[in-house]
């Protein structure tokens, strides 16, 4: 008969206050930087390449809900300074980092994984954000082609929609079974699945309150598609390549300094 | 106590009587603009609310320099937005140029996608970037007249658990922190040979995000530090200091401030309502 089995409460400590505080500041650094070396012309605050999801992103798989507020705070004043939105359009805004950090913690939460990457064949590690990311993209940009333009004119471009399609899933699903060879297949699924829940979850959020449901959206109506490409396919490629490889470097840390949270937020 | 906006770009409003008041009116009256912006749907309400926020600016002592700083996202914004209203839709009205870009055949009629300039489009089109220009003046009358001690402050006030109050500070001095760190990361990297400005892009971000995993990894050690000198000193996240050192009240310059916040709002909502 083995030892009874306890269940140890877990409970917030300075370190995760402090951990995320300063989480935030590095977010709120970056994202001005992001947004002003990499920018989405004329949609500021949006950048091509968000390095800044890289740091909230996996802090969210780590110290869950932290880390979405760190995505929270970090956007909130990045649309006050440098972007200039006002105070309620940041403060609606800024809920596109959160949810894009909450996905991808929710992935872990949901599939209740321990997470493990160290990578037990890193050519498939290294290569599997690439298939993924691509294959995303594409079936992005042929659902784009088939909304905005197939399904009124037809002919070239539902072609292009079912090409884009077709080969965006296969180059998703080299990617899916890359995962499954990468290391712990659990780990890396849901990283996946987190990320295009996150790139796709921000996306819609927050190109729609850019241009659709702010008080009042900054930008016109028009522009949703532009931005919202702009900031999927910048959130893809960071995601995919920049929070792999700090998942990969980080996770012993988080785990040796007991800071990884089983819940939302301990 | 520098404001926000002067530890980050050096800009600070310079009336005393404005920096004075308490945080409640400092941040309705910007809270207000913002508000009033959902209102402002045509080009001459949008120019009353510019109008108004200058006019705040100036009363706070805002330096209109301060909109240097925002004038590529001004630039950019505008441009953006003239040409949303151009390529992207064709808003009807009186035709001052068209031009055709691409022609393509479809199965079910003919594709065209041209550039096409209406007066209507125009008239959109200034009351987007009016809007814009409002909008930069609330946040740069928010960010110039508050500083992080007023925030600190005001969440004590209303009796926001100690963690929120020491997060909220630590996250202000994280952001000189790491920003000076950030930079010493990216000298050392450069004293090895990498040549930032002669980098293509791709490998740029690469090099950008080699450099978050020293960065991460001083935080994890700062965190654990200034995690263990609270503790030590007893402080709890949940405990509820005192915070007898400094009391908020609320003056008669504030009351002035707070009715002028709320009739602005009601007198823009009361104009886009009968418009």
């Amino acid at each position: 008969m083995g030892q009874p089995e306890t269940t140890v409460r877990r409970k917030i400590s300075w370190m995760h206050i402090v951990l995320f505080a300063f989480a935030t500041a590095i977010s709120y650094v970056l994202a001005v930087l992001s947004s002003l070396i990499f920018p989405v012309l004329g949609a500021p605050g949006v950048s091509a390449l968000y390095i800044a999801a890289a740091i909230y992103v996996p802090l969210g798989i780590w110290m869950g809900l932290w880390g979405c507020l760190a995505g929270y705070i970090s956007c909130f004043f990045l649309g006050l300074y440098p972007s200039g939105y006002s105070f309620v359009q940041s403060f609606i805004w800024s809920w596109a980092d959160f949810i894009e950090a909450f996905m991808a913690a929710l992935a872990f939460r949901a599939l209740r994984v321990d997470p493990d990457f160290s990578p037990k064949r890193p050519a498939a590690a290294r290569l599997l954000p690439l298939f993924v990311s691509t294959g995303a993209a594409l079936l992005l940009i042929g659902v784009a082609i088939q909304v905005l333009w197939g399904a009124k004119y037809g002919e070239p471009f539902t072609t292009i929609y079912v090409a884009l399609v077709y080969i965006g899933l296969a180059l998703a699903g080299v990617g899916i079974v890359m995962g499954l060879l990468a290391g712990h297949a659990k780990t890396w699924i849901a990283h996946i699945l987190g990320i295009i829940g996150a790139s796709f979850g921000s996306g819609i959020w927050g190109a729609g309150t850019l241009t659709l449901w702010n008080l009042p959206p900054p930008l016109p109506a028009e522009l949703f598609w532009p931005v919202f490409m702009g900031w999927v396919l910048g959130d893809l490629i960071v995601l995919s390549v920049v929070s792999t490889a700090l998942l990969v470097a980080l996770t012993p840390v988080f785990k040796r300094t007991g800071l990884l949270a089983k819940g939302w937020w301990a | 106590m520098p404001t926000v906006l002067a530890e980050l770009i050096g800009v600070e409003a310079r009336s005393r009587r404005y920096l004075g008041l308490h945080v409640l009116s400092k941040f309705l009256l910007p809270l207000s603009i913002s508000l009033s912006l959902i209102y402002a749907r045509d080009p001459l309400r949008a120019l009353a609310l510019v109008a108004v926020s200058l006019a705040a600016c100036a009363a706070a002592g805002v330096p209109l320099s301060a909109l240097r700083k925002y004038l590529a996202v001004l630039m950019s914004m505008s441009a953006f937005i003239v040409l949303a209203f151009s390529l992207f839709t064709q808003i009807p009205g009186r035709v001052l140029f068209e031009w055709t870009l691409l022609r393509v055949q479809a199965e079910r009629g003919v594709f065209e996608w041209k550039l096409s300039l209406t007066d209507a489009g125009l008239s959109y089109a200034a009351a987007f970037i009016l809007r814009i220009l409002a909008m930069v003046l609330s946040a740069t009358l928010l960010l110039a007249t508050i500083s992080d001690r007023d925030l600190v402050w005001g969440l004590l006030s209303l009796r926001i658990p100690f963690g929120a109050c020491v997060a909220a500070s630590l996250f202000f001095r994280g952001v000189h922190m790491f920003a000076s760190d950030f930079y010493t990361i990216r000298e050392a990297m450069m004293a090895r040979g990498v040549d930032f400005e002669r980098t293509p892009l791709a490998r740029r971000f690469l090099l950008y995000a080699n450099a978050l995993i020293p960065l991460l990894s001083l935080m994890v050690t700062r965190s654990y530090e200034v995690s263990l000198a609270l503790e030590s000193r007893g402080l709890s996240p949940t405990s509820r200091t005192a915070s007898g050192y400094y009391r908020f009240k609320l003056g008669r310059a504030d009351y002035a401030v707070i009715a002028a916040s709320a009739a602005l709002l009601a007198s823009f909502a009361a104009w886009g309502w009968f418009a």
